[in-house]
């Protein structure tokens, strides 16, 4: 099947401009290089967490534990990037933030895939356990992060940091994977109909694993900008595992697994930071943004569903759709 | 049809294979061996362990116990990609297609990977590989949105791709009517003259004795002998299969001392696919309605059953039927059982019980709470008279073989009362011989009780046997009507053949 992801992409892509537009009229201070630059940077978690979360979308599951995860390397990044290491020391540092990652991905997908156990489920255990530890190694927020490491995260050409350019390039490969490529086309067959591909002789398994995995080591990476924007080794991080389910969906991602955009998620983590952002512009507080996210998520899921509703409409009311002709039904030659 | 000798090479060998599920025991030692240029088909009732044996042969099952050799290699753990690397190819029952990827993509992902074109490739070369299969449908649509007609000769074709050197055919016509059992059969013994050894598991018996070079019977997991085809029977098959000879009799006809009464008119009805059609029903009467798949016999009963809007007249009774839902039509005393057991009928994961009483949950009902005993005598009674075989009535409908989910499913113009047509979508699909005789021991009763009755089969035998008379469908119109000493499967298959039908699956 090809590409589909156009709806949400369209969608997201105007609204983000309509938002912007009205924005832009009314707030001078939004369109400065810094609003830009900061809306942006702030971006990059959520974008990187939703990356690694359409990943096990794809594959049908689902990982809430990202978001203890990001607080794990945040609170990992406080002992291991300090303020005076050189930089081997840093590099290794950075290595077990990933490393954390890449921990957390084996032992999830060993639960699920080994040890069969359904994805929310095992992932909230993870959740619960990373949580905990994280608070153990710091009650409070405490221990700065290096410098020279924020600012090399943070490093900008004009008012477009350089990893976000970098993601922007990432989820567009990603995507090419994804809908033109052998191997991106087995991922999604194995998400739509996991028997099937099964029968097909793919090892479905090894390729579920692997997503499991690469969403935890995305999310430690999303660990190193949260540590960026906090800049001390807090065990309170933000909310990062519904939002970044948020912007799968939004971007087009399907629970039942199979569907979804790499480009898509990334628009839509940009549209909702991008609410964060312009709320405190006009002296609003933060709780409205959440509950925007709240509404505009709903409303976007309707308006994705709208061809499959009308289909339905049309073909009568008192029969759901699918049951009015049998599929095996070829049209009389 | 060449028959090799015993000289010729085992490609497909299974020593004393055993495997359960939980205290279910599926297969019990079995052996069998499929050698190459063959065809060597599997025979035995649903649930006999044709399908676990199939599924341990792929690599998809593991089994408990036995030796499986491929092309003289043992293999070693069950995995179907290192199965199809020995050169074995299956095509599923249930299909291997990933409905929401389009026929190219499925293709492509049926072919291993060191034979795969370039994906820049797929589609031309997807539409050359069809086209060498003789089969006319776009590669670039979604594979759900073919017919079952077609989603199952794609699914014979997925199983050539990788050139096996046997392949196995799990049901490979269920959905097929006898043009495309014939041109599948044709591929099936090209391939086989070509020195493929082919594993042929069907529930039709005069195809497999028609195609078959040896027989393996299955009864209850535990082998019954194979035979050469040549001097086996029908009869003796069946005998093997459930164990006890069976007469291949259908229930009597008890037409004499009927007084005719037309209960159902239909007059210009015409509807998506179908139409216009002229047609009467009249108590007690079993009409048949036979054709190639997919000239509209679905569509027309479908419409009678008020499930699709049809334009014309019909009449039932002498109530006009101008049903605008399925709840209008059963008040008028019109019950469909659904070809698509699974979807429509049943509530596969309720049990039986509760698929049972659903539809007349009200007659049970005291001041809105279940009497649980009187439900229960009328599940029992029901078990009883359909003879539905199971190990407790809580058991869930989708645990049960094909067979006994239909008898769950016949329940429904049993239970109900005022019923006065009844509309049967192939009411023996995928249902074991035994069962089979059940079912159209319920339906005749049901006749005899004066309920009139449409039973679209892609089964001549079956409506030859079981209808008093069989029209012919073709193109939505009906071409031909055979009735009394006429009314036999040559006759059906002929008209069905000679009924100026185009090449129904293109």
């Amino acid at each position: 099947m090809r590409f589909r992801g156009w709806v949400p992409l369209v969608l997201l892509t105007a609204l983000i401009l309509a938002v912007g537009a009205f924005t832009a009229v009314r707030q001078d201070a939004f369109l400065t290089e810094y609003n830009i630059n900061n809306l942006l940077l702030s971006t990059m978690p959520l974008a990187l967490v939703a990356i690694g979360q359409t990943n096990a979308l794809l594959v049908g599951g689902f990982d809430v534990s990202v978001a203890a995860l990001i607080t794990m390397c945040v609170v990992t990044a406080s002992f291991m990037l300090k303020p005076d290491e050189t930089t081997f020391a840093l590099l290794l540092g950075s290595l077990a933030i990933v490393g954390v990652g890449l921990a957390t991905g084996v032992f999830n997908a060993t639960l699920i895939r080994i040890l069969r156990l359904p994805s929310i489920i095992a992932t909230l255990g993870t959740l619960s356990i990373l949580e905990g530890a994280s608070l153990l190694l710091r009650d409070h927020p405490e221990g700065p992060i290096n410098s020279d490491v924020i600012d090399a995260l943070n490093t900008s050409i004009g008012a477009v940091p350089v990893a976000f350019i970098g993601v922007v390039v990432f989820a567009v490969l990603a995507d090419i994977w994804l809908y033109r490529t052998a191997m991106g086309m087995r991922v999604r067959a194995v998400g739509l109909d996991e028997t099937s591909s099964r029968r097909l002789g793919m090892s479905t398994g090894r390729i579920v694993f692997l997503a499991f995995v690469l969403c935890s080591v995305v999310a430690s990476i999303a660990g190193f900008y949260s540590a960026a924007q906090v800049q001390i080794g807090s065990p309170i991080i933000g909310d990062y595992a519904l939002q970044s389910i948020a912007a799968a969906v939004l971007g087009g991602a399907s629970l039942a697994g199979g569907r979804g955009s790499f480009i898509g998620t990334l628009v839509a983590a940009l549209f909702l930071s991008l609410i964060s952002n312009i709320l405190p512009l006009f002296q609003q507080p933060t709780e409205y943004a959440q509950m925007t996210i709240g509404v505009l998520i709903l409303l976007a899921l309707v308006l994705y569903q709208a061809p499959r509703l009308i289909a339905q409409f049309r073909s009568g009311w008192q029969t759901v759709g699918r049951l009015r002709t049998r599929p095996g039904e070829a049209p009389a030659a | 049809m060449s028959t090799p000798g015993p000289e010729s090479p085992v490609v497909l060998s299974l020593r004393g294979v055993s495997k359960a599920y939980g205290a279910v025991q599926a297969l019990r030692d079995v052996s069998f061996d499929c050698r190459a240029g063959e065809v060597h088909a599997l025979v035995g009732e649903n649930g006999s362990g044709k399908s676990t044996l199939l599924g341990i042969a792929s690599g998809f099952l593991v089994p408990d116990k036995g030796l499986v050799e491929i092309g003289g290699r043992r293999r070693r753990r069950g995995s179907p990609s290192e199965a199809r690397r020995l050169g074995l190819g299956i095509a599923y029952q249930t299909y291997s297609h990933v409905l929401d990827l389009s026929v190219a993509e499925n293709l492509y992902l049926a072919v291993p990977g060191d034979e795969r074109p370039t994906y820049g490739r797929m589609e031309k070369w997807a539409a050359s590989t069809l086209e060498e299969f003789g089969l006319d449908v776009s590669v670039k649509v979604a594979v759900g949105t073919l017919s079952l007609v077609q989603r199952q000769l794609l699914e014979v074709v997925k199983s050539l791709l990788a050139r096996p050197k046997v392949l196995l055919l799990d049901e490979p016509t269920t959905a097929l009517g006898p043009q495309e059992v014939e041109q599948l059969h044709s591929l099936v013994r090209e391939r086989s003259r070509a020195g493929v050894g082919v594993v042929y598991v069907s529930h039709r018996l005069p195809e497999v004795l028609g195609i078959a070079d040896r027989i393996t019977v299955l009864r209850d997991g535990v082998g019954q002998g194979t035979f050469e085809a040549a001097g086996m029977t029908e009869e003796a098959l069946v005998a093997l299969m459930i164990g006890r000879p069976l007469q291949l009799a259908f229930p009597e006809r008890e037409r004499d001392g009927r007084v005719p009464e037309v209960l159902l008119e239909v007059s210009g009805l015409r509807g998506d696919r179908f139409g216009p059609i002229d047609l009467e029903v009249e108590k007690g009467e079993i009409l048949g309605i036979a054709g190639a798949e997919g000239n509209g016999q679905v569509q027309f009963l479908r419409a009678l059953a008020g499930v699709e809007r049809p334009n014309g007249r019909a009449s039932c009774d002498g109530d006009e039927l101008n049903a605008k839902s399925p709840l209008a039509a059963l008040r008028a005393g019109v019950v469909l059982l659904s070809g698509d057991r699974a979807q429509e009928s049943l509530f596969p994961v309720l049990s039986v019980r509760t698929n049972t009483t659903i539809q007349v949950l009200r007659s049970l009902g005291r001041l809105g709470f279940l009497g649980r005993r009187p439900e229960r005598r009328m599940v029992d009674d029901m078990v009883r008279r359909l003879r539905i075989r199971m190990a407790s009535i809580e058991q869930p409908v989708q645990s049960l073989s094909g067979g006994n989910q239909q008898k769950v499913s016949l329940t429904r113009p049993f239970l109900r009362g005022n019923v006065k047509l009844i509309l049967a979508d192939e009411p023996t699909q995928g249902v074991d011989v035994g069962a089979r005789f059940d079912i159209y021991d319920a339906l005749r009763a049901k006749a005899n009780e004066g309920v009139a009755l449409i039973v679209k089969s892609s089964d001549p035998l079956e409506l030859a046997g079981l209808c008093d008379r069989v029209v012919v469908m073709s193109r939505g119109r009906i071409v031909d009507e055979i009735r009394g000493d006429e009314l036999g499967e040559r006759r059906i298959v002929e008209a069905i053949v000679g009924g100026g039908v185009v090449k129904a699956s293109a």
